[in-house]
This record gives C-alpha cells, structure tokens and sequence, in this order.
C-alpha cells in the first residue's frame, strides 16, 4: 500500500468515483469525481485530535459491524492516506449545524464544512479494472442458519477483521454477543457458493484454504479449544496448499462431510445440526461460534461501472474477459483490461499474477507511439446518406457524428448534413447498417454483395 | 480473373474425425476460380502456415480461404500468414467447420461432412467479393487509469509504474488496500496483508 502511494509514476486519487468514459484505445477521457471530505488533505496532518473529539460513534462497515469509528475518521491506522474524512450522513455539524468540534480542535484549521464534490477530466490510453468483490447478504437467504439474528454466526470477513491485529478486538477472537473467548468454533463452507437454489452456482475458490487458516487460528490462539469444519469437498488447487489444509488437520481441525441444515441457540450456545455423509449418520454440534464461508460475488456498482466503462458483464455479474483461455485479461473494449476478482473468484496469488498480466498488456500498448486500427469498421457513403441520422441512435459506440458537406448544384455551392464515422471509436459492430435505409452505411468486409453472395452460395 | 487458395484443417481428430476432410478439399477443389484445394493435420501450425505462403507464392494466389476452427481463435494468426506472403491481410475469409460443424454433428459424419463442403462455399463466395482493407493509425497517451484500489489495483499500477509509466489509481473508498487490508493473515504463508 505504502508502496503504491510512494511511487513517483502513481498519482492516487481515493474517495473518488469513475463519473464518465468517452474516446477508444490510447485516447479515453475519463470524467473522475472527487468525493467531498470536509478535510482539506493538504492541510491536515493526519494527527487524529479530530477523530478522538468527535462525539458521533457510528459502526464501522470497515470493521464488519464489529467495531465503532467517529463521523470522522480513517478505516484503520495503516490507512493510505492516513487522514480522515468526514462521513457526511452521520455528521451533527452538517446535519444540525450544531457541533464543529473537529474544526475547532484541529490545529491546522484542515477541516472545511463548506468542501463540495469537485468533478476533473483526466487523459488515459489504457483503462485497468479492478474492482473486486463483495460477499453474499447471507443473512437474507440463510434461515437455516438464522437469517443474521444470532449475533455469534459471523462471516469469514468478520473472523478476519477479528484476527487482525489492528481489527475491533486488536487481534482477539472473541464471541460477539458477550465478548468471551470461543472454545467451540463451528466453520461451514460454500455458504453462498455451489448452492443453485439459495445463492450461487460457482465455487468461489478461496474458502476451503481460508477456512483451513481460520481453522489453524483458532487452535493456535485459543487454548484447549476445537474447531469443526463442514464441507462439501476439500478444494486445495494452489501451491503449498494441500499442505496446508494437512497441517490444520493434523493441529485438530476436524472435518465433517456434510452441509449444515439447522442452527439454533440453546442457552447461550448454538447447536449445529448436519450429516456426516461419509459415516451416514446425523451429527449436532455446541458451538460458541460458527464462522460462514459466504459466497463472493461482484462489488456494489458493478453493473453500473460496466456501462461506464463499456464492458461486458458474465451471468454472475462479473466482468467478460475476452477469452477465457487466451485473452483472460483483455475486455471486447479494446484498451480495456481487468485484474482480480472483477473477473471472477480468486485468491491472493492468482490475483496478483492477473494484474501482472494486465500490467503487460497496458505496457505493450504504452509501447507504441501509434495504434493501428481494425479497418473492419462502419463506412457512410456520403453520396448516398440522407442525413437521417437513424445510425446515430443505434450505435453503441457512439462513433457516428453529424457533418456537414458542401456540394453543387445548378451552379450554387449547397450545404446539407451527413452521418460520419469516427473510425477510433466505431468497432464495426454493424448496427448502423441494419438501420440505414438508404444502404450508404456499410461495414467493411461485410457489405451487403458480400454478404448477400454468402447468402447465395449456400441457399444454392 | 480471382485466384483462390482453399485450405482446410483436420485440427487433429478434432475436425479430421467426424469430417471426411479430403474429401471436402476434393469437393471444393471443383468451384470456379478455386485453384488449390487442400488439407493439413494442423493448419495454424508452422508447416500448415508454410503449406499456404508456398501455395500463395506458387500458385500467385490472391485470396485465402481457411476452413478450420472459429475466426475467434486463429483469424489473426491466419492474417499474418497472409501479410507474410505479401497479401493484403483482409484478402482472408474463414469458414469455422470446428465450432459450427464437427463439434455439434459428431454423430452424424455424413451430414457434417455436407455442412462443412456448404459452410466453405460461402466462404468461397465472400472471399471472391473481398477487396484489400488498410488499418488507419492513432496516437496513445501513455498514461493508465486504474480503477479500484485493492491488491488487484495496486499491484497491477505498480508493475505499470515501473516500467516507467504514469498511473492514476482511482479508489472509491478513503483509503487504498481493499479488502486486502482487512484480512489478518494469508495463506499459505501466513505472513501479514498489510
């Protein structure tokens, strides 16, 4: 992260939302609008006496629901940039009016209630995709395991804000509802993932490795305690990762084949019901806690990013690579690339060679000073085009410009409009030509003879 | 006078098991203006791309019609056969007798064999229609938008930066890291996220 924010080539712009994309390869105008702070970055210091006086205590989504921040705040204290923001929704100053006590105690007056949203253009030639995931609302779907209403069934996520060090319980693993340490932790995968009728049909392909870590955890940092996993199949494709799952097993972890059907608490624990399919027979389970593997799925506002950006989405939702196999890191938007879990379920490692993948597409096209286009795109015959401008509605792309040409006749020089096409933008989709009903648009290598001797040659 | 090639491809038992290929290249060796008909285990191959820049170069052929899998796949590799044997690279024409034909009818041998011969013959007719194409050039900007902060993002804009490129890294939240950040410790080697 520090990395990433030190690097002289790496301008960052956080809190910032991709408003609009226009142009093709090596030549997009991007529209990015700078979220209002309330806190003039260039003054502040990041010395927190804003974030220590404020009085409004909201949960943090950061956190998973685990932990409080303030109305301003930063998400943690490894933070890039580590200064805050003000979380306008939750602010007594600019809900009320009544407050202002981070701007009176911040000692260099950095905090600006008046900041509004500032929107810029920038000049890009490539477009990199990483948007990652979210994961499944569990707790809308799962009955089973009490729609969310125990507060002691958490997700993996929260496991690891949990586990992590600078997390709400500073690296503690304790049961949310009374704050005591779990002896019995109850995991189950696929929750989400692999189920057809209640969440998703894919394997999302990190589960089964971090539950063997969280399996691993939990024996490691509580004394005399047992971890219990349900699974369906044990999926450790990655290097080093069979041993991995092998040594959790071999610290205590103990696997169960089957899928859980019921929790329910009975005093202050929970009994978890399922079927030891490999032994046939009904197993119950009292846990402090149960851990859910949930179902990764695309981030919020991926549908809309796609048509931003204009790129395609799979049935799940995440962004189309152009090939599977061959062009995993390509879109059909030329100049457009995607990196991690965008595209679909992975891990850390396969991410980070996907973005290195990505990195070497970018560069390959930053390596040229001139882009050849694929003549294979729309042509307007001038003499023929009406003006309609019919093509224009249609076009994806919005390749096709009004223009206007100048011609005689009876010895007067006549102005009249005619579509035209931007051959960095058209690509050559044909809509155009459908809608044409002069027949002056045409797509190269596609005419209507050409297509229409096709037509011939096999109704022959 | 138009000098077609037609080549067709047996991609292995892929096609080369349900389509009676020479017997297609037979076929087709028989329409006007066709003057080499022939096939190839592996056409996208270094000897199947020798086969037709020889063939082009032989036979002054001036347009190409391979016959094998999806445009998908192979169509760049075939126009750059094409722009190596001094042809215009639009001056090509596929006709897929994998995807839309033996993989779909590889129960009924006959019938695919006929669907194949009726797929090159419309390939056979565009690419006499054919006229050279000439790609147009355009500036690039050499600079990188990356959209989403995470370790995806990050990673991928500084492999992009060290190469010596300006990158803009867009993050919707306050701070870089993603949900990367949030995690504890990552396997297999249990080292930190942060």
């Amino acid at each position: 992260m520090v990395a990433a924010a030190q690097h002289p080539q790496i301008k960052l712009l956080t809190y910032c939302e991709l408003d609009e994309v226009n142009g093709y390869i090596g030549n997009f105008t991007v529209s990015i609008r700078q979220k209002s702070r309330y806190v003039d970055h260039d003054k502040c210091t990041g010395c927190g006496t804003c974030w220590e006086k404020c009085p409004s205590k909201i949960t943090s989504e950061y956190d998973q629901g685990l932990g409080t921040r303030k109305a301003i705040y930063v998400n943690f204290p490894q933070a890039v940039p580590n200064k805050p923001v003000i979380d306008a929704a939750n602010c007594r100053m600019l809900n009320s009016g009544k407050c202002g006590i981070c701007q009176k105690v911040c000692p260099t007056q950095a905090v600006d209630f008046e900041q509004e949203d500032s929107i810029f253009p920038e000049s890009v030639g490539a477009i990199v995709v990483a948007t990652g995931f979210d994961l499944l609302a569990w707790d809308k779907v799962y009955g089973e395991y009490g729609y969310g209403k125990y507060p002691d069934v958490i997700t993996g996520l929260q496991f690891e804000r949990m586990s992590n060090a600078s997390g709400p319980t500073g690296g503690k693993i304790v049961r949310p509802s009374d704050g005591k340490e779990p002896k019995n932790v109850v995991f189950i995968k696929c929750v989400g993932s692999r189920d057809e009728s209640k969440g998703k049909e894919y394997c999302s392909r990190t589960c089964c490795m971090y539950t063997a870590k969280h399996a691993h955890q939990v024996l490691e940092k509580i004394s005399d305690s047992q971890a219990f996993v349900f699974y369906m199949d044990v999926r450790t494709p990655g290097k080093a990762y069979e041993e991995f799952y092998q040594r959790s097993v071999q610290e205590g972890a103990q696997y169960i084949r089957g899928r859980v059907s019921k929790i329910y608490l009975k005093g202050n624990r929970l009994i978890v019901k399922a079927a030891d399919t490999l032994l046939g027979r009904p197993v119950e389970v009292e846990a402090d806690m149960v851990v859910l593997a949930t179902a990764m799925i695309p981030s919020e506002g991926h549908a809309e990013l796609a048509q931003t950006v204009g790129i395609t989405v799979d049935k799940d939702g995440f962004f189309q690579e152009a090939h599977p196999k061959l062009r995993p890191v390509e879109t059909n938007t030329a100049g457009v690339f995607l990196a991690g879990n965008c595209q679909g379920p992975k891990d850390i490692p396969d991410t980070v060679a996907q973005s290195g993948s990505a990195a070497s597409k970018v560069l390959a096209l930053m390596s040229q000073d001139e882009l050849s286009m694929d003549p294979m795109i729309s042509n307007i015959d001038e003499e023929f085009c009406s003006g309609c401008l019919s093509c224009q509605a249609v076009c994806p792309y919005r390749a096709i410009q009004p223009e206007t040409v100048t011609y005689r006749q009876g010895g007067q020089t006549m102005e009249r409009t005619v579509a035209a096409v931007n051959s960095g933008l058209c690509q050559g989709c044909g809509a155009c030509t459908v809608v044409c009903r002069s027949g002056a648009a045409n797509l190269k290598g596609f005419s209507n003879e050409q297509l229409l001797a096709e037509v011939n040659a096999i109704c022959r | 006078m138009k000098r077609i090639g037609v080549f067709i491809c047996w991609c292995g038992s892929n096609i080369g098991g349900v389509v009676d290929v020479p017997g297609v290249a037979a076929e087709i060796a028989g329409i006007s203006g066709v003057l080499c008909s022939t096939d190839y285990k592996y056409m996208c191959s270094e000897p199947g791309q020798d086969k037709i820049i020889k063939a082009i170069k032989d036979d002054h052929l001036d347009r190409i019609v391979v016959a094998s899998c999806s445009p998908r796949l192979h169509e760049t590799t075939f126009r750059k056969v094409l722009e190596r044997a001094g042809l215009n690279p639009y001056m090509l024409e596929m006709a897929n007798i994998r995807e839309h034909c033996s993989w779909v009818h590889a129960s009924d041998k006959e019938a695919a064999t006929q669907k194949a011969i009726a797929l090159i013959k419309r390939a056979v007719a565009k690419v006499s229609q054919l006229e050279p194409l000439f790609a147009s050039h355009i500036p690039v900007t050499k600079r990188t938008l990356v959209v989403g902060g995470g370790i995806a993002g990050m990673q991928a804009a500084l492999d992009i930066a060290d190469a010596g490129q300006e990158v803009l890294l867009l993050e919707r939240e306050p701070t870089i890291g993603g949900k990367m950040a949030m995690l504890d410790k990552t396997f297999p080697t249990l080292d930190c996220s942060a």
